[in-house]
């Protein structure tokens, strides 16, 4: 731990910026949703991001993360975001509108044709890879 | 102190999950090529690193062989053997000694090469050497042998274990393209390449999902598939048998040109070479263009090439070395040599994959001096190895590299777009370098009994593909059109190259076993057969017990019942694998069901609900877990999962007008049995399995429960109507449930103000009423599916199992138990409801009973026979019972095929309070 780095460089710190939600992140945590965040806003994010955070906790800030418009529903328009922020834009529009249907397809139980935080949750809780 | 003490725990936990974590960072960073390998994968997709970690792979087995060899052979010899000129063997021929530092010798590993330790031929034949009496020739002979031991072994283990990680890993795919998603991205990357890398290895995974879903919905016109792919294994089987005549008539040709003329052409010469090599470069693009017409997976369709052009390849070695052993045979040459040479062909194997066999090499090998024979041979062996390896770098720098860069830097100045028209960039071929890896191992495999360093060779060589490959597939190619998933746990590599172990072990094991090794050199110089040194060795060194104990075993007295024995051993564990197979499968699907039916159906009825009216759907399958026989868990969740089709089909189809289903739901939402239920959710009652919705929903709600406890019929005809009836939805079919144990799913409704029924007595009529009528249809519902249909869910029994009384008893405990601990409802209400339930059977019975005739099926006695078997075991139940039996009796009167008197099923009440034990008889 001794020898960690604690001074950056600008270059360094710019190579921090790869998070394809960075933006987001920040304007979730933010109290007011402009992305400017207070102490209490900070501390929060980091203690959400830690890993001794609940799962159920990760998973309802994740949902309001991907879920860009904030309307308590993860819908098409925000999943079709989520792709192309993830994969840069590489795939063709046919290919993430697909990955969307299917991504709904899967995980919305209740038809409606957006993920609730319900649906969310019961889909991230069972990855593997969710930590 | 508690919460310190737990704090501690904690943070100790904490501290170990972080070891762990740094720890396997750690071990990770020793795995070779590792970051390489992740790296080409992220850009290329899973198939093409499939190729790179099987070439890792094959690194690591290749390391242990060197190890092998060069522990126990090469060092001693080095080390303890007679030094470099000390004998014949050991020492180049004088007239030799002047073109030995030749580089034509030296590139035909001449001259010191031939007399070094990398060839058979220069180790003594002295049975013990050095100070210890280290026994060479015995470790020598152990060695090859355990080359090919440890090889068969490793791959089988891997092969073992990768089918073992295929069952485990492929449980859960549900949520592909969710998790895909949105656990795609690893939050501490904090590097711009792996940034990229990260970015690019998501498209492909997101591409390849897309692709296995094109896949699965792919339009299925069966008669023109399966018509093109006959047509196209018919194409591949004529190309196949066409390469094979046209090389054996090649070679035959060139013998009688042979015979005739002494002079030959050049083309006379190179022409077999040239036709193999010919062949084996247009046959698999051949095969890629019949590959297309059958429209299969892509991963099928590599799987198909590689075994295609893998019996292109063997179908080729075979018909040349079977025309060129003709040819040797016909040379009437002296036996001795002869056999040497027929040892030469072997060596074919790999001459001909670079197209350098010719009738010349193996005329000239002839005379080269018989000492050597062997060194010759594995040193063809070694030459080839190395001219593969030649070969290989310069097709990647001229296929790929010099392409690559033509195709990058003429595009500009060139008439057409380069980059997206012909040359384009090249694709890395799967196929072709994983078969030629197989290739490869299987030279080192064939060659190292007689010459041990080969697999070190192989080793180097290794190492230099593998950064050379990932070299070229970073820079010059780029990623397939079309990615897809190559699993991990590939066996198909494994299994060609098992075959290729096999196929390269015979001409080895046949030169051990058929010929005498030459008397000069080597180190069973002076011997009958090779494996003598064995026999030798147990008879001069081990005592004389141990000798004719050898001799017994190895008898034919104990040979044979022992071969017997181990086939007998073979077929029973095959056996017993399929059907360990069999179960495998099928529980996998009743896990899937289970989940599915838990996860979805909840959902689609609440969907469906929120059109016509609420109602509250729990489950409660698993929560006597320990009472049922697995057999009974399974079977509800198929039972399940049918009923969840059914509903959904029902969302779908009627979404706004399902009256007759809404009726129903109320009706079994009133029904007073199910408030018994409620009750029985009572965690006391049930211990930690019993769910803890109670307190979150103080009303009754609406179940629908699954009745699995109907005497069967015929299955067939069972599942004929089952289908027939969910097709027409008829509401007596999707029975109510009566589940207990999922409690995430709860939706809490209130249910009340849709009911129509202003009393709950009128509910009540109504609801039995219904009840007869679902009753009249019972014998085909879905219970009728099962083999034994055993468990009770619902109204009746509670879920009992009637496996034996004892169990049932148990329940009713456990159900009473329930009852006194209810807070939810007085216990007057239980009870009348089964005052009201008595006088509404009663007030029925009388009507309809009455014109009954007196016969009576022994289908209905079976049925109400189970019923009474775990009602009489507890009398506080017999209410309960009477009510069951009463609509047994109805049944049968709204059924006009089967009659019952009153008389008969007052009997059978009397029958079913009294006298259990008879009933259990008459049952079974």
């Amino acid at each position: 731990m001794g020898n960690k780095q604690t001074i950056f460089t600008p270059e360094q710190l710019d190579a921090y910026q790869d998070n394809p939600f960075r933006q987001r992140i920040a304007e979730v945590f933010s109290e007011r949703g402009d992305g400017n965040m207070t102490l209490d806003d900070f501390l929060d994010m980091f203690s959400v991001l830690s890993e001794m955070a609940p799962r159920d906790l990760k998973a309802y800030y994740a949902f309001k993360i991907y879920d860009f418009n904030n309307d308590d529903y993860i819908c098409k328009s925000d999943l079709e975001k989520t792709v192309n922020k993830l994969t840069r834009n590489e795939l063709t529009p046919e290919e993430v509108s697909l990955a969307c249907e299917k991504v709904i397809y899967e995980a919305d139980l209740d038809n409606d044709g957006k993920l609730s935080l319900e649906d969310f949750q019961h889909m991230i809780i069972r990855a593997p890879d969710f930590l | 102190m508690m919460s310190t003490r737990k704090r501690s725990a904690k943070g100790l936990q904490y501290l170990w999950r972080k070891f762990l974590r740094l720890a396997y960072n750690f071990v990770v960073l020793f795995i070779p090529w590792e970051m390489r390998i992740k790296k080409i994968e992220s850009h290329f997709g899973s198939g093409v690193a499939s190729y790179f970690i099987f070439l890792r792979w094959l690194f690591g087995i290749n390391i242990v062989l060197t190890i092998m060899t060069g522990a126990f052979v090469v060092l001693p010899e080095l080390l303890a053997g007679a030094p470099f000129g000390s004998t014949v063997s050991k020492t180049i021929r004088p007239e030799d000694v002047k073109t030995a530092q030749d580089l034509d010798t030296i590139w035909s590993l001449g001259g010191y090469l031939q007399y070094s330790v990398l060839f058979y031929g220069y180790y003594g034949s002295d049975r013990k050497i050095g100070k210890a009496g280290y026994r060479l020739p015995l470790a020598y002979f152990l060695v090859g042998m355990a080359v090919f031991a440890y090889s068969f072994i490793i791959l089988l283990k891997k092969m073992a274990k990768n089918s073992r990680m295929s069952l485990a890993s492929a449980s859960d795919e549900n949520y592909t393209f969710c998790w895909r998603l949105f656990c795609a991205w690893d939050y501490l990357i904090g590097n711009p390449e792996a940034a990229e890398s990260k970015a690019a290895a998501i498209v492909n995974s997101i591409r390849e999902a897309i692709l296995e879903e094109q896949e699965k919905k792919k339009s299925k016109n069966l008669a023109v598939t399966i018509s093109l792919r006959i047509i196209a294994n018919i194409l591949v089987l004529l190309s196949l048998t066409g390469s094979i005549y046209i090389i054996y008539f090649v070679v035959d040709r060139s013998q009688k040109l042979e015979n005739k003329k002494r002079e030959l052409t050049l083309w006379e010469k190179n022409e077999v070479s040239v036709v193999v090599s010919l062949i084996t470069m247009i046959a698999p693009s051949a095969f890629e263009l019949v590959a297309a017409l059958e429209m299969y997976h892509p991963r099928t369709t590599l799987r198909f090439q590689l075994a295609r052009v893998l019996v292109l390849y063997l179908g080729n070695l075979y018909s040349l070395i079977i025309a060129l052993l003709d040819k040797v045979n016909s040379m009437s040459v002296g036996s001795f040599i002869a056999a040497n040479c027929r040892r030469h062909t072997g060596s074919l194997i790999v001459l001909y994959v670079r197209a350098k066999t010719s009738k010349g090499k193996v005329k000239q090998e002839m005379h080269i001096r018989k000492l050597h024979i062997k060194s010759c041979f594995t040193g063809e062996m070694l030459k080839l190895s190395i001219i593969d390896m030649i070969f290989t770098v310069a097709s990647i720098l001229l296929i790929d590299f010099f392409r690559g860069l033509c195709v990058r830097y003429l595009s500009d100045c060139w008439c057409w777009d380069l980059e997206s028209k012909f040359p384009e960039y090249g694709e890395f071929k799967i196929a072709e370098n994983v078969l030629h890896l197989v290739y490869n191992q299987g030279m080192i495999w064939m060659g190292a009994f007689f010459s041990p360093c080969l697999p070190a060779f192989n080793v180097l060589k290794l190492i230099g593909l593998m950064y050379l490959r990932s070299w070229a597939v970073l820079t010059c190619n780029v990623p397939h059109q079309q990615v897809f998933r190559a699993s991990r746990s590939n066996n198909f590599y494994l299994a060609m190259l098992l075959f290729m172990l096999f196929l390269c072990m015979l001409p080895t094991i046949f030169a051990i076993a058929r010929y005498k090794p030459s008397l000069s050199c080597g180190p069973f110089s002076g011997q009958e057969k090779i494996y003598d040194i064995v026999s030798e060795t147990i008879r001069n060194d081990f005592p004389m017990w141990f000798s004719s104990a050898i001799a017994y075993i190895s008898s034919p007295v104990v040979v044979l019942p022992a071969l017997l024995l181990l086939f007998m051993l073979i077929y029973y564990l095959q056996s017993i694998a399929r059907s360990l197979k069999f179960t495998n499968n099928q529980l996998r699907m009743k896990i899937q069901a289970v989940s599915t039916a838990q996860s979805t159906f909840t959902y689609k009825l609440v969907g469906f609900q929120e059109t016509a009216s609420l109602i509250h759907v729990t489950f409660n399958i698993s929560q006597r877990k320990s009472n049922l026989p697995l057999s009974s868990v399974c079977s509800i969740g198929f039972t399940f999962y049918v009923v969840h089709g059914s509903a959904s089909e029902l969302c779908k189809t009627k979404p706004y007008t399902p009256v007759t289903f809404k009726k129903r739901t109320e009706d079994v939402h009133s029904e007073p049995l199910f408030r018994k239920s409620i009750r029985q959710v009572n965690p006391d009652a049930f211990g930690a399995g019993a769910p803890v919705f109670v307190g979150r929903r103080p009303h009754a709600t609406r179940y629908f429960v699954v009745n699995e406890n109907e005497p069967r019929k015929k299955s067939a005809r069972a599942t004929s109507r089952l289908q027939r009836q969910f097709r027409i939805e008829e509401p007596e079919d999707i029975v109510e449930l009566y589940p207990r144990n999922v409690r995430r799913y709860v939706v809490q409704t209130p249910q009340r103000m849709y009911s129509p029924h202003p009393s709950e007595d009128e509910e009540d009529e109504e609801e039995l009423e219904r009840r007869y009528i679902k009753r009249s249809h019972r014998p085909r519902s879905l219970s009728d599916l099962r083999p034994a249909p055993r468990f009770y869910i619902g109204e009746r029994a509670d879920g009992h199992v009637l496996t034996s009384k004892d169990l049932a008893k148990m329940h009713y405990k456990s159900w009473d138990d329930g009852f006194e601990l209810d807070l939810d409802r007085p216990p007057y209400a239980y009870k009348k409801v089964h005052l009201k339930n008595v006088e509404v059977d009663q007030h029925y019975l009388e009507p309809h009973v009455k014109p009954k005739t007196k016969h009576m099926l022994e289908q209905s006695l079976t049925e109400s026979d189970s019923v009474s078997i775990e009602s009489s075991s507890d009398p506080q139940n017999s209410s309960n019972d009477q009510y069951i039996q009463v609509i047994h009796s109805k049944e049968k009167y709204l059924k006009p095929g089967t009659k019952l008197t009153k008389k008969k099923s007052k009997n059978n009440i009397e029958l079913s309070m009294s006298e259990p034990n008879e009933l259990v008889c008459s049952n079974v």
